[in-house]
């Protein structure tokens, strides 16, 4: 090739001799802080889970044992279930408060209509869920749709069936059949059902989160614009994430009634924010993108255990919503200072 | 044949003609350069090639068939990929995730087979002798250089006909420009073709096999690079344009500094700036967009942070906040460059929005003076004729003129008599541009100082007494009296400082 050469000051070596080596940027080892700073949020959830455990096992006996595994899985699974769903919206960058009002939909339902035979619990379950998964897609229509904010879509939603709840079962009660309490309590290999669901919900999870889906949804909560720009259907994501998040809201709602054997209108409120919260503490990105299932595991953990931690500290249980919410700053803090800590080794 | 062939592409928005009959052809295995001045059409042409922005009329056909392309997805399953200096990573993901987004190796679990997309990684990088970079690093850690390289991986991973660089050198420093470059020069070794933006004209000058020339919409010329010299290049670039738009220019400047500023830093994208800014003088500042104007305005405004001394009517001052920055006569005041976002209030009425930075003036004992306020408003939408039924009438329903009237009122109730105006007539229709220039002479010759941001370059022409050439962060030239001229300012923007 024959150019002339510039009469303009600039690169003085013309590029076509300069074909040896790419230029190289410093070649960087694996780094250990940033990979720590990166998952900070996880790991604080982590520390704060083994001091909780410690405090309790040194106050109370037996806490390091399966039986305590078996009891406190069963007593955080409705919790871990509807957050389960949470994280999923949260990663994608919305909030899902409907799911108060599927949880207590949900339980009234399998109260007022699971007959003893298999078949009806059957059908009525697999109605719950469809319901659920509905509801969710309904919002995810809604929000993109008419371009509205989840938050609002969702209090709606949220709102509507707890009326509907109310309109089924006016108060608690209702009941399910005895056999379909014992799956809630059965065990095998000296582990709980619960501890099982436990599992494969993890399970689950790791593959969910190398999927495309799972990949798509990661990065249209991290920079919608930039997701949209590679072919990421906006609309499609929105109908899948809160779809899904219906669905946990309702298997949540199914697993509650073996526990309480009955239904509630209003038991699904509790379920609202302590969602959002073990997300939180387990190191989810209230604006998505950021965060898994395993911390919202830990977080889900913490804030059952602080109860028995509350309790064996023969205090008032009023200070349990106090520690709650000492463990819920306490993790908001670490996150953001690993974040700047981050920034600045950066810069 | 010619791999791309666009003839007579048309595309309006509304009322504004991007493109006016846009003719435009190129080969296999070329580097082919556009160039022209910001708004000339090259980016409007690059986005439909991309599928991003869908044309009215004209014709393109790529490698003898029709092209018409719906989506992104649609461009890419085509053979051309585009990387845009709006930067499409997502930044929770890391740099491999990013580049095979929604095109991962797959499993039969559906899950992606990390260890494929890493050996594609590797491969792609070597290829291409990619600067070193760690495939399972998230992007939100990286640098803007780093994201820039890891932008152009992706567009290069489908393995594409056509790689459109727009500007893919501009956040680069010496070194990876320079493997852009040789990139380039690599990608039509291989026979694909290249089709290249930069405002570095040297650049052009060492890759381009030929180049296109866009003004106002339109295609001027296209040479084959060795044959036009750079003269050439320039008069075609800026064509003629009318003048009659703007205000006599006297000179009314007392000498008196009313902001002195030295060594100012701020971020990456402002280096030690020093310049003076008189009473009675309107300052202009020039380049192209994106060398840093933006944060110079920031900083001195306090919206960004900064170091360097900044003298304000002789006394030194550290400007952190907007708040700081509005005190008061011997104050700052900014009209910003998004109006509706960060200028108005859209929903409040044009009297709060001209009000609302000084509310305390009104304030008796801590009670609202409505008579005060009233009447300091009325006289306000008299002196610069809002266009307004009532004072009390929501400011967003106004044109945007009167919208940018709104803003300059705002300001100038605050008193401040240093204003800081950035890009003011963007948006705004013909009229209400000439009136606004004149208010800016007017202001002037009654000892306002004006720093004055244009991306037009006959407004900073006609309309300013000096004007800084901002090149890279630096003040590449102050040009004033017969130099201040079109053409110096667009050679003291492209060109490196030596040849300005």
């Amino acid at each position: 090739m024959n150019r002339p050469a510039s009469n303009i000051g600039g690169i003085a070596a013309s590029p076509l001799t300069n074909n040896g080596d790419a230029p190289p940027a410093p070649r960087r080892q694996f780094d250990a802080r940033g990979y720590a700073l990166d998952r900070a949020p996880f790991l604080v959830a982590c520390l704060m889970l083994v001091v909780i455990v410690g405090l309790y096992g040194s106050l109370q006996s037996g806490v390091f044992t399966l039986d305590e595994l078996n009891l406190d899985t069963t007593a955080t699974l409705t919790l871990l279930l509807a957050a389960t769903g949470q994280t999923i919206v949260l990663l994608r960058g919305g909030i899902d408060l409907s799911i108060g009002g599927v949880i207590s939909f949900g339980t009234v339902l399998a109260a007022t209509h699971f007959g003893d035979d298999p078949g009806s619990v059957l059908l009525w379950s697999a109605i719950v869920l469809a319901v659920g998964f509905g509801v969710g897609m309904l919002n995810g229509l809604l929000i993109s749709a008419l371009r509205l904010q989840p938050f609002l879509i969702t209090l709606a939603t949220w709102s509507i069936l707890s009326g509907a709840s109310l309109m089924v079962l006016p108060t608690d009660g209702g009941q399910v059949p005895s056999w379909w309490q014992a799956i809630g309590s059965a065990s095998w290999l000296g582990l709980a059902s619960p501890v099982w669901m436990l599992l494969a919900l993890l399970v689950f999870w790791f593959w969910f989160r190398s999927t495309r889906l799972g990949i798509a949804l990661k990065a249209t909560g991290s920079n919608e614009r930039s997701a949209f720009l590679s072919g990421v259907s906006l609309t499609r994501m929105n109908l899948v994430t809160y779809g899904l998040s219906g669905l946990f809201a309702a298997a949540a709602a199914l697993y509650l009634t073996t526990q309480t054997g009955a239904g509630s209108p209003t038991i699904g409120k509790d379920y609202i924010l302590p969602s959002v919260a073990a997300a939180v503490i387990g190191g989810v990105s209230l604006f998505g993108g950021r965060g898994n299932l395993a911390g919202t595991a830990v977080g889900a953990f913490i804030l059952t255990i602080i109860g028995n931690l509350v309790f064996v500290l023969h205090v008032s249980s009023y200070w349990q919503p106090v520690a709650q919410g000492a463990i819920l700053l306490i993790a908001v803090l670490a996150s953001s200072l690993a974040e700047k800590a981050a920034q600045g080794q950066d810069r | 044949m010619d791999l791309l062939d666009v003839t007579d592409l048309t595309k309006r928005y509304g009322g504004i003609v991007a493109l006016g009959g846009v003719n435009f052809s190129a080969r296999a295995g070329e580097v082919h350069a556009l160039l022209g001045e910001n708004g000339a059409g090259k980016s409007t042409l690059i986005q439909v090639l991309a599928g991003a922005v869908r044309y009215d009329s004209g014709r393109i056909r790529l490698d003898g068939a029709d092209y018409a392309p719906r989506s992104p997805d649609e461009a890419r399953a085509r053979g051309i990929a585009a990387v845009f200096q709006e930067l499409s990573l997502v930044p929770d993901l890391t740099i491999e995730q990013n580049i095979w987004f929604r095109r991962e190796p797959l499993s039969p679990l559906g899950t992606v087979r990390s260890r494929a997309m890493r050996e594609r990684t590797l491969a792609l990088f070597e290829r291409y002798r990619f600067p070193t970079l760690r495939p399972d690093q998230e992007v939100r850690r990286l640098t803007l250089a780093e994201r820039q390289i890891v932008e152009i991986a992706k567009g290069l991973a489908g393995d594409p006909r056509v790689l459109i660089l727009d500007e893919a050198t501009s956040t680069l420093p010496a070194r990876e420009a320079q493997w852009v470059l040789d990139l380039t020069r690599q990608l039509a070794a291989e026979g694909k073709l290249v089709v290249f933006i930069s405002h570095r004209m040297d650049e052009v000058r060492h890759i381009a096999d030929r180049l296109t020339i866009f003004r106002n919409g339109q295609t001027v010329a296209a040479h084959t690079a060795t044959a036009v010299g750079d003269d050439e290049i320039v008069a075609q670039m800026l064509g003629r344009k009318l003048d009659r738009l703007y205000p006599e220019r006297i000179a009314t400047t007392t000498g008196v500094p009313a902001l002195r500023v030295n060594d100012l830093d701020a971020g990456k994208h402002v280096k030690r700036v020093s310049f003076e800014l008189e009473e009675g003088e309107v300052l202009g500042v020039g380049g192209l967009q994106g060398h840093g104007q933006r944060e110079l305005f920031q900083a001195l405004f306090g919206t960004t942070r900064s170091t360097g001394a900044i003298e304000v009517w002789g006394r030194r001052t550290n400007i952190r906040s907007p708040r700081q920055a509005l005190v008061g006569r011997d104050g700052l005041a900014l009209v910003p460059e998004d109006r509706r976002g960060q200028g108005l209030l859209l929903s409040k009425s044009v009297r709060e929005n001209l009000t609302i930075s000084v509310i305390r003036r009104f304030a008796d004992w801590g009670l609202l003076s409505e008579t005060k306020e009233a009447a300091l408003v009325r006289e306000m939408v008299e002196f610069l004729r809002i266009k307004t039924s009532t004072p009390e009438q929501p400011a967003g329903t106004l044109s945007g003129g009167n919208q940018q009237k709104v803003i300059f009122g705002k300001m100038l109730l605050t008193e401040a008599r240093i204003l800081l105006l950035y890009d003011p007539t963007r948006g705004v229709d013909v009229g209400t541009k000439g009136e606004i220039f004149q208010l800016m002479r007017d202001l002037a010759a009654k000892g306002y100082a004006i720093l004055f941001y244009s991306s037009d370059l006959p407004e900073l022409v006609h309309v300013a007494d000096r004007v800084l050439v901002m090149r890279n962060g630096e003040i590449a030239a102050t040009l004033a009296g017969a130099a201040n001229s079109e053409e110096g300012i667009l050679r003291a923007s492209v060109f490196d400082r030596q040849a300005a």
